[in-house]
């Protein structure tokens, strides 16, 4: 080899320029020199900043996600399920290119050609059109087989409802992003919710993935939820609820229905609801778990709950007299009345009758403002059930020291205070199960909480005893009784008010209650807002919803009958003679 | 074929210079595996078989080496006589190639004919037979290339004409190769130095006016003096090549492995096939594809000493060859490295291209051919 050897002397004479020849040859090696250089900065020097710039466009990470929990009932029925489904899309700039794959693409995802020729060409400049949203994988899948370049799918999940409007408005619904947005599907969207995977995907210039790592996070399935509903009693309540909603053209109605050892949520209905499915009209006057968070002035259906505290007290027994007569009395320059002159009746009578003249006299010879407010705290009247629902309404009962003359008055028959349907319902629970009041709870728990006693077992069978009576032919809730069952309940109708007073056509008709009455399983509170038509008592509008949807909870649970007697009993009528 | 070669040298004549033909084998053979590595995806997709660029280019390597080995049996004084009509000649190829229905036109530029079994550039073959009628033009004019007029207008017209037929393509790669080369070769062989200033500064001049003149080559300068400004637009191509060179590192991804020719890099089998070996082979591949084009530099000078004593226009040819193939190298690698703008021009024997690696065989047919002759005469003397 003799590459390296030396090039001979110059001679001027025959080679002009030798010199000019090495200063070229020179020159170029210099310039490879430069060239070298050139490589090593950009190899070794500028190489961490170069790669990552590469990687950025080439390599991606994706999100993958999982299902969504499903929600049941207490039994395992689905209330909220997720599937997959697969939304199929195109790269028009790819599909552009291979006009031999759109008859057979065309055809698969069920369009014609013209259709599909029309759609490329009006996403041209795209990168992204949707060939078929939500697609069964199946028939994702037999599209993908087709192999067709630019063609791609994208695994979402659907959340579906299997019960509809009946679980809606305490259900919730979840956004396009699987996020929930309200009821459960809000209130425990952290516990439904998947945890994504995180996936490296590698793409080639055009955008194509050419390889799919994934790391250490595949993606994780999110947890199922136990409700204390049941769906059977649900439907029920639902129904009954909407039947009686549109045969009095309310505004509005809600059905609760608890166990009362536990304070679990059986039942949990609201008019008006929505379709959860197809996400039409989304606007909150559907979709606002009414029963929590709206409030009302319960009128006399709360009777019962300041009559038990008067008689807690010791100073008053069911006997004790009271003189309701003539129908009204003053106090100071307001004046509280009755629908007739009762005459001397006794506290019985009083709820029997729901006389509001009685009921005020005895909270006010009985109890001071302070014991009634702290009483009424106590039975979780005026702050939130933490039911754990989302927007609970805490409701409101003014501080003592606030209080006019006429609020302790009008606060032992149900005005003046607001509370929610929720509150009203728990507070019945302690006159159900022996006097202790239940925390409330939609989501089944394994090791129920301790509810904290706040009647006597004496006053809660004496108040059994009144409330029944309040619910048979002799009281104004006649119009709840059960055949074969002996039910204890109170109407009430009450005003509805608002910032500017109360509308003197606009009630709140309510019924609260339970059975059977000897041996209380089920507490059932139904409230019909603004009802129009065919009367607006609460015997006329709840307390027939209550004994619907307690007849058939009875039934479904197979609770037995404590009223043998009665297996010939009149069919009642609806006898219209209920009254605030 | 070395051995054909080699065999066919025998009769008459002393044997090739092997360092000059293990240094084409070389790099013809990582040409090929590069180019199969660079278009293999692209191939599979496009063709529907990953080895359609492979095989094209397997074809092209094989006539090259028999043009090579055909090339190495014409004595020097046939190329000196018939150089001018050579020239004539491809000066009409270049013409023949703006003919509409003649010329082939991809991507925009004129630049190809057809010739029943593939394209031709004729600007590649022009290119050699530049070198080998300015050799010829040299030995004749010799006496008078002091004169203005002889030393270098005369060149400049006739590069000015060809000039206007390869801005018409346009193949302003190939352009800047031609003026390069012939400029190279008039000072090599003695024109006046103020005479070689003066034409050089002025085109200089020109072609920064032509470049500021027109938005596409504007555009191209833009985007290679801020070539991350425009990663989407004008700077994509040097982008994408830039961060071939950084993803290769010291080592290189390893063969086969690299990111930025799956679709990344527009032309990553052609011109900008470098930052892919730079990619895969890393700075070591970089290193030591320079060092073997460096080689054909220093071995064409070399030959080119040699063959000064015995035949002036040898030693010319030898420096234009050399010239032309390290030109065109360093260019490529400039441009694939963001030193120099973006130009449509291959890596000499490396790059996947018919007329390009043809053209190249060619060359250093000639170039052998003249080391041959030299020893030859060499030995007759001696």
């Amino acid at each position: 080899m003799s590459m390296w050897r030396r090039p001979g002397r110059d001679d001027a004479r025959t080679s002009p320029g030798g010199g000019r020849r090495r200063f070229v040859q020179w020159s170029l090696l210099g310039v490879f020199a430069l060239m070298i250089a050139r490589a090593f900065y950009l190899q070794i020097i500028d190489a961490p900043f170069l790669s990552r710039e590469a990687g950025r466009q080439a390599v991606q990470m994706i999100q993958e996600q999982g299902h969504r929990g499903m929600i049941l009932d207490r039994y395992g029925r689905p209330l909220a399920i997720s599937t997959p489904v697969d939304s199929l899309w195109g790269n028009p700039q790819l599909l552009l290119k291979e006009p031999a794959a759109w008859p057979a693409l065309a055809h698969a995802i069920g369009w014609t050609l013209g259709q599909f020729r029309r759609a490329l060409h009006a996403q041209r400049h795209e990168q992204f059109m949707y060939l078929r949203r939500d697609a069964d994988p199946r028939f994702a899948k037999k599209v993908l087989d087709l192999r067709i370049r630019g063609v791609a799918s994208q695994r979402e999940y659907r959340r579906y409802y299997p019960t509809g409007s009946a679980d809606a408005t305490v259900i919730g619904f979840t956004n396009i992003d699987d996020q929930g947005q309200d009821g459960i599907e809000l209130a425990y969207n952290s516990w439904l919710s998947p945890r994504p995977g995180h996936a490296t995907v590698i793409r080639d210039g055009l955008g194509e993935p050419i390889a799919v790592h994934y790391g250490h996070t595949r993606p994780q399935r999110g947890k199922n939820l136990v409700l204390t509903l049941d769906q059977r009693i649900q439907y029920l309540a639902y129904h009954a609820l909407k039947k009686a909603v549109r045969y009095h053209g309310a505004r509005s109605g809600s059905v609760i229905v608890l166990n009362p050892y536990t304070g679990s949520i059986l039942a949990l209905a609201n008019v008006p609801s929505f379709n959860p499915n197809t996400r039409a009209d989304l606007d909150s006057v559907y979709y606002r778990d009414r029963a929590v968070t709206d409030v009302i002035e319960p009128g006399s259906s709360l009777k019962p709950l300041t009559v038990a505290l008067d008689l807690q007290t010791g100073r008053v027994t069911p006997h004790t007299l009271v003189n309701t007569s003539p129908g009204y009395y003053w106090v100071g320059p307001d004046k509280i009345s009755d629908v007739a002159d009762f005459g001397l009746i006794d506290v019985n009578h009083v709820i029997a009758e729901s006389s509001n003249v009685g009921a005020s006299k005895i909270a006010l010879t009985t109890l001071t403002r302070r014991a009634m407010y702290a009483n009424f705290r106590r039975l979780g009247l005026g702050h939130s059930t933490h039911s754990g629902l989302p927007g609970e309404s805490p409701g409101f009962l003014a501080p003592p020291g606030t209080w006019e003359p006429i609020q302790k008055a009008t606060l032992s028959f149900g005005y003046g205070i607001s509370v929610t349907p929720m509150q009203l319902a728990r507070a019945y629970t302690a006159l159900a199960n022996g006097g202790i009041l239940e925390p409330i709870s939609i989501v089944h728990h394994e090791k129920p909480v301790k509810g904290r006693r706040v009647f006597s077992r004496r006053v809660v069978l004496e108040m059994r005893r009144m409330l029944e009576m309040a619910a048979s032919p002799v009281g104004t809730g006649a119009t709840a009784d059960i055949v074969n069952y002996r039910v204890a309940g109170k109407t009430g109708t009450a005003h509805i008010a608002d910032a500017t007073g109360y509308h003197r056509h606009e009630y709140v008709a309510s019924f609260a209650g339970f059975a059977p009455a000897t041996d209380p399983r089920l507490v059932a509170v139904v409230v019909i807002r603004d009802p129009t038509r065919h009367g607006y008592y609460g015997a006329q509008c709840a307390a027939p919803v209550f004994r619907e949807v307690m007849t058939g909870a009875l039934r479904i649970l197979n609770i037995p009958p404590d009223n043998p007697e009665t297996l010939m009993a009149q069919t009642a009528g609806a006898r219209g003679t209920g009254h605030g | 074929m070395a051995e054909i070669a080699a065999q066919i040298g025998r009769r008459h004549l002393p044997a090739l210079d092997k360092t000059l033909l293990y240094d084409v084998v070389l790099l013809l053979a990582i040409g090929l595996v590069m180019v199969y590595s660079a278009s293999a995806f692209v191939a599979a997709h496009r063709m529907g078989y990953d080895s359609y660029y492979l095989l094209h280019d397997c074809v092209n390597i094989v006539v090259s080496l028999i043009t090579l080995s055909f090339v190495v049996q014409i004595p020097m004084r046939t190329w000196q006589r018939w150089s001018p009509y050579l020239l004539l000649a491809g000066m009409g190829a270049l013409v023949l190639v703006l003919v509409p229905h003649i010329g082939v036109r991809v991507n925009g530029s004129a630049r190809w004919l057809t010739l029943g079994v593939g394209h031709v550039q004729p600007s590649e073959f022009f290119k050699l037979l530049l070198v080998l009628y300015l050799a010829g033009y040299l030995v004749r004019r010799q006496d008078r290339l002091s004169e203005f007029t002889y030393g270098i207008m005369t060149v400049a017209f006739l590069l000015m004409v060809t000039g206007v037929l390869l801005l018409l393509e346009p193949d302003m790669g190939s352009e800047v190769i031609l003026w390069a080369v012939a400029f190279g070769m008039l000072f090599m062989g003695g024109v006046r130095l103020t005479h070689f200033l003066a034409v050089v500064v002025s085109g200089i001049g020109a072609a920064v006016a032509l470049t500021l003149v027109s938005h596409y080559r504007e555009s191209r300068i833009v985007g290679f003096l801020h070539p991350f400004a425009q990663a989407r637009g004008d700077g994509y191509q040097l982008v994408q090549s830039l961060m071939a060179f950084g993803r290769g590192g010291l080592w290189g991804r390893g063969l086969g492995r690299s990111l930025q020719k799956l679709y990344y890099l527009p032309a990553a089998h052609t011109d900008f096939l470098f930052a892919i070996i730079a990619e895969e082979l890393g700075f070591v591949g970089v290193l030591f594809v320079a060092f073997l084009f460096a080689v054909i530099l220093v071995r064409a000078f070399q030959i080119a000493e040699a063959a000064r004593r015995h035949d002036l226009y040898s030693a010319y040819v030898a420096n234009g060859i050399g010239l032309l193939i390290s030109l065109e190298a360093l260019i490529n690698m400039g441009v694939n490295m963001g030193v120099l703008p973006t130009k449509g021009l291959a890596l000499p024997l490396l790059s996947y291209g018919g007329s390009s690696t043809l053209v190249s065989c060619a060359a250093m047919g000639i170039l052998l051919r003249i080391d041959r002759e030299t020893r030859a005469q060499g030995a007759s003397r001696s």
